[in-house]
């Protein structure tokens, strides 16, 4: 028994819909229609038996003329008295049979006017469907009853109403894992979706109404705009499928770009999560502000979060706050300090902030386009603990495209396949996060990448190279590593990113899927796999980053990705890698090639292939100035400034026994100290060896004349003319190390390793002059040291050394004695050891 | 029907797909494990700590075909996974008592 008008007119409005795409007529359309179906039947089955005490409201998308075609009708059947509804039984009954006859899915209530202005916290439902109501049809004196009651209902329960509601929607949120980036969303309850809009409304009216008046919403015209555009979607879905169904399946995406001659899926969809992004993000600022009302705890910590407070921002209800806006204008770097807040005390932006800034975009845009230092900001800002945070802060402030334009092209970016969750840019923030939440990883597998992580020295410039290495995703025509390269360069030469820095992070993302290819397609277990990847990578520095950053990367496509046998297969190849790298050490030596200038050959002849990879054609022809300069005196010192430490580069041909120890101890003297040593002999004798330190009480930068006579100095400790040890006897003594005393000495010796000579490996507490001592140790006993390798993480001091003795290796009888002065040597000290 | 389980390098499982899938056989469950049959661990020194690897990482192929293809199949398997080396892994060959599509019932080979 079809209603005839019904199936019609539904026919029609749909068709017109499909011609049109005019989502917001064909509801109001598809409204009118039901309207019209609702009140004959009414008129038909139910007012016959009880003419007066009862009226007829629409409710919920029903209520406010937005029903879509397959949607739920709400009609709530407002009845004066509970006895009148069970008198009129049958009548109801009768009345929504013929609806359901006329194909309508009917969801109705009947209730009294006392009943709709109760706090049902079982059924907030009914709660907040009453916000939308409107009259279709009864005792009009009734409905104006209860329309007096209701602003005063709502006014009076606005909290518990709020927090009804905003648990509703966390609960919903959750289910979709809290993102808007699904590749197949929902268009109603996905987070940004059309229930989240309808949230934005709810709350609006609810904060704005009077107790003698509803508000009405209205929301931003961006969000109207994004309302329009899901509504749409939403709509089609409908019309397509015949029933109410709201999942933008791949299939549809593409058949609706089709329907509506829409640039290709993917692309259009970039506009979906850009929609669903203004939107969520709304909500959320909504959410949050009215949950943070509610919390007497929470405030009580917020009030003690508002002390890390500064001159530029202030902090309330746990958000930044700029202290003067303007000051945006004048100076546009306040921002990198406002992400640097986020990013040190993990502190999010305000919403006022947010909108500040956005308010700006134009003028912020035109600013950062310009070539400008701020690199040094940003990797300090890239570094911090909550650096993820930041970025994101970055990203959902638009900054992040302004700073780097370069990544445009992969907002919203759909990849289509089984593996991967996210959007492109979800992907890189994602992999930001879980590199970071790496810190604190504490078990078996991810410990070690941990550790890995803390050691870097500049995670800044991971952080960089993460953020992007698929930022050429976008483009097409080229593979998207050459494109993300491409990218990453014209980014780094507007921010004046350093050389160095420059260098590392190209490196990073060309190399970006090397190691997981390798861990796919090669066997581990073949020395040839580990070599080749060696030869690759180079250094030790760039094996922990290019590991880090594919760890990163594999575990940003999907949370299930990386499960602990890929990790440890990661782990695996990196420590095969890494002890390729460092036991080679001393093996290769470089060989003469035919061509070059003859001093050049002359002067590389015999070093370490491993010179040629960790030095910079700038850094050899500095090298070899040096040499020039040594010729004179036997021995040319150069000490100069780098970024965060810095570095003093020894040449001289009077190799002496002790003669590193000797060094290492001058430098203790002036108070400095060592974090990575490195010493080179080539061929002809020359002896080159590199000492990159810190200078925990400023010394150099407050007495500009230190560098001098350090040099000096060093060079007289060199000739032989100044004793270390009367050096060392003037410094204070270094404090005992206390809580941080947890790191076990070990001394392990390797016969194998090299052809000719032992290799020593130390692990011990850091401290001053301990590279001092460690050397005097091995000089005492009567070794040379050929090679050595010093890195120190944190207060972890790793030193390999390759070390002789009598021009071989070390023999056993020998390792024994040399292993007790090391370890003596190790010791924490309370004075200098002579 | 024939159950066949193989224990294969994890970098060749692309190769043994597509050679699978060559023949006609899409249809596999495959989990990544961990294990060591006579190729033992090593020791691997890294810090002056020692990493023990005695479990290597593998991976395992588990599918159910007709008897008449059994014997192309674990041919097809066992040239792809090979490389001559130790630790190239091990197939296993099963009796299959029946096989059920949980979808519509269907029983015997039509539900491989």
């Amino acid at each position: 028994m079809g209603n005839p008008h019904s199936s019609v007119g539904r026919v029609t409005i749909q068709q017109e819909f499909l011609a049109t795409g005019d989502s917001v007529r064909a509801l109001a359309q598809q409204t009118a229609e039901v309207d019209h179906v609702v009140t004959e039947a009414a008129s038909g089955s139910l007012f016959p038996a009880a003419p007066a005490g009862v009226a007829l409201l629409a409710v919920g998308g029903y209520g406010r003329r937005q029903l879509f075609p397959y949607s739920d009708v709400d009609v709530l059947l407002l009845f004066e008295s509970e006895n009148l509804a069970l008198a009129n039984k049958d009548a109801i009954a009768a009345f929504l049979q013929r609806l359901w006859d006329s194909r309508l899915r009917v969801s109705h209530s009947v209730r009294t006017p006392s009943e709709c202005t109760e706090v049902h916290d079982r059924n907030i439902e009914l709660n907040i469907s009453l916000l939308d109501q409107r009259y279709l049809c009864g005792d009009r004196g009734l409905y104006a009853k209860l329309v007096e009651k209701l602003p005063r209902f709502i006014t009076g329960n606005r909290n518990a109403l709020i927090r009804n509601l905003s648990q509703l929607t966390r609960e919903r949120h959750s289910k979709y894992a809290n993102t808007f980036y699904h590749l197949e969303p929902n268009v109603k309850e996905t987070p940004g979706g059309l229930r989240d809009y309808q949230l934005l409304c709810w709350l609006e009216q609810m904060r704005n109404s009077e107790p003698s008046r509803l508000a009405a919403a209205e929301p931003a015209p961006e969000l109207q705009q994004a309302f329009r555009f899901l509504a749409r979607l939403r709509c089609y879905l409908h019309c397509e499928s015949g029933r109410d169904n709201n999942v933008l399946t791949f299939d549809a995406q593409d058949a609706a770009a089709e329907q509506w001659k829409l640039s290709d899926a993917a692309h259009w969809m970039r506009e979906y999560y850009r929609h669903a992004r203004n939107i969520y993000r709304a909500a959320m600022r909504q959410l949050e502000s009215n949950e943070a009302q509610s919390s007497s705890l929470f405030s009580q910590f917020r009030d003690w979060r508002s002390r890390l407070a500064n001159a530029d921002f202030s902090v309330h209800r746990e958000r930044a706050h700029f202290r003067s806006p303007q000051a945006l204008d004048a100076d546009p770097e306040v921002l990198l300090r406002l992400f640097e807040f986020v990013g040190r005390h993990g502190i999010q932006v305000s919403p006022e902030a947010e909108q500040q800034i956005e308010a700006r975009h134009a003028k912020l845009r035109e600013w950062f386009a310009e070539p400008r230092p701020i690199w040094p900001a940003l990797i300090s800002i890239f570094g911090l603990p909550h650096a993820p945070l930041a970025i994101r802060a970055m990203h959902e402030t638009g900054m992040l495209t302004i700073l780097f334009p370069e990544l445009e092209q992969i907002e919203c970016l759909v990849i289509r396949d089984f593996f991967h969750r996210y959007t492109v840019d979800e992907h890189t923030l994602v992999a930001l996060q879980n590199l970071w939440s790496l810190r604190n990883a504490q078990e078996m597998p991810l410990k070690p990448y941990g550790d890995l992580l803390r050691e870097m020295q500049q995670p800044g410039v991971l952080a960089l190279a993460v953020l992007m290495h698929d930022s050429g995703k976008g483009t097409s025509g080229e593979g998207h590593v050459d494109a993300s390269v491409r990218l990453a360069k014209t980014a780094m030469a507007r921010i004046q990113t350093s050389p160095q820095h420059r260098e590392m992070v190209v490196y990073l993302i060309q190399k970006h899927l090397e190691l997981s290819s390798v861990m796919q397609s090669r066997d581990l277990f073949d020395p040839k796999t580990v070599r080749d990847v060696a030869h690759q990578v180079e250094t030790v520095e760039r094996l922990k980053a290019l590991t880090l950053l594919t760890y990163a990367d594999i575990s940003a496509v999907n949370p299930h990705v990386m499960t602990p046998w890929r990790a440890e297969q990661l782990w695996q190849l990196y420590l095969m890698v890494y002890n390729e790298l460092t036991r080679e050490l001393e093996s290769e030596r470089i060989e003469i090639e035919a061509s070059g200038p003859p001093q050049r050959l002359e002067f590389l002849e015999g070093f370490p292939t491993r010179y040629l990879r960790t030095h910079t054609e700038v850094e050899i022809d500095e090298h070899m100035t040096l040499e020039e300069r040594s010729r004179r005196r036997g021995v040319a010192v150069d000490v100069r400034k780098l970024e965060s430490a810095y570095q003093l580069t020894m040449v001289t041909t009077a190799d002496r026994p002790g003669l590193f120890a000797a060094v290492a101890g001058t430098l203790s003297s002036f108070g400095m100290n060592i974090l990575k040593a490195e010493a080179f002999a080539n061929r002809r004798g020359l002896i080159l060896d590199t000492f990159t330190f810190t200078d925990p009480s400023r010394t150099l930068e407050l007495n500009p004349s230190e560098t001098d006579r350090l040099r000096t100095t060093t060079e007289r400790v060199i000739g032989g003319k100044t004793d270390v040890r009367a050096l060392l006897r003037n410094r204070p003594k270094p404090s005992l190390p206390s809580r941080n005393a947890r790191i076990q000495t070990r001394v392990v010796f390797d016969g194998v390793a090299s052809s000719t000579a032992t290799l020593v490996e130390i692990v011990a507490e850091d401290r001053p002059g301990l590279l001092y001592d460690l050397a005097s140790a091995f000089a005492t006993n009567g070794c040379n040291i050929e090679v050595v390798l010093i890195d120190t993480q944190a207060h972890k001091a790793i030193d390999v050394f390759y070390v002789t003795a009598a021009g071989g290796k070390i023999e056993p009888a020998q390792q024994q004695v040399l292993e007790q002065g090391l370890r003596r040597a190790c010791e924490p000290l309370t004075e200098p050891r002579p | 029907m024939k159950k066949i389980e193989a224990v294969i390098q994890p970098f060749k499982l692309d190769e043994v797909k597509e050679a699978l899938k060559g023949i006609g056989i899409d249809g596999m469950t495959i989990g990544e494990v961990r294990g060591h049959g006579r190729q033992k661990g090593h020791k691997e020194v890294y810090r002056g700590q020692e990493y023990n690897v005695d479990l290597l990482p593998k991976v395992k192929l588990e599918m159910v075909v007709s008897d008449s293809r059994a014997d192309e199949v674990i041919k097809t398997l066992a040239a792809a996974a090979r490389t001559g080396k130790i630790g190239d892994g091990k197939i296993f060959v099963y009796d299959v008592k029946e096989a059920i599509r949980i979808r519509n019932d269907d029983r015997g080979e039509s539900a491989l």
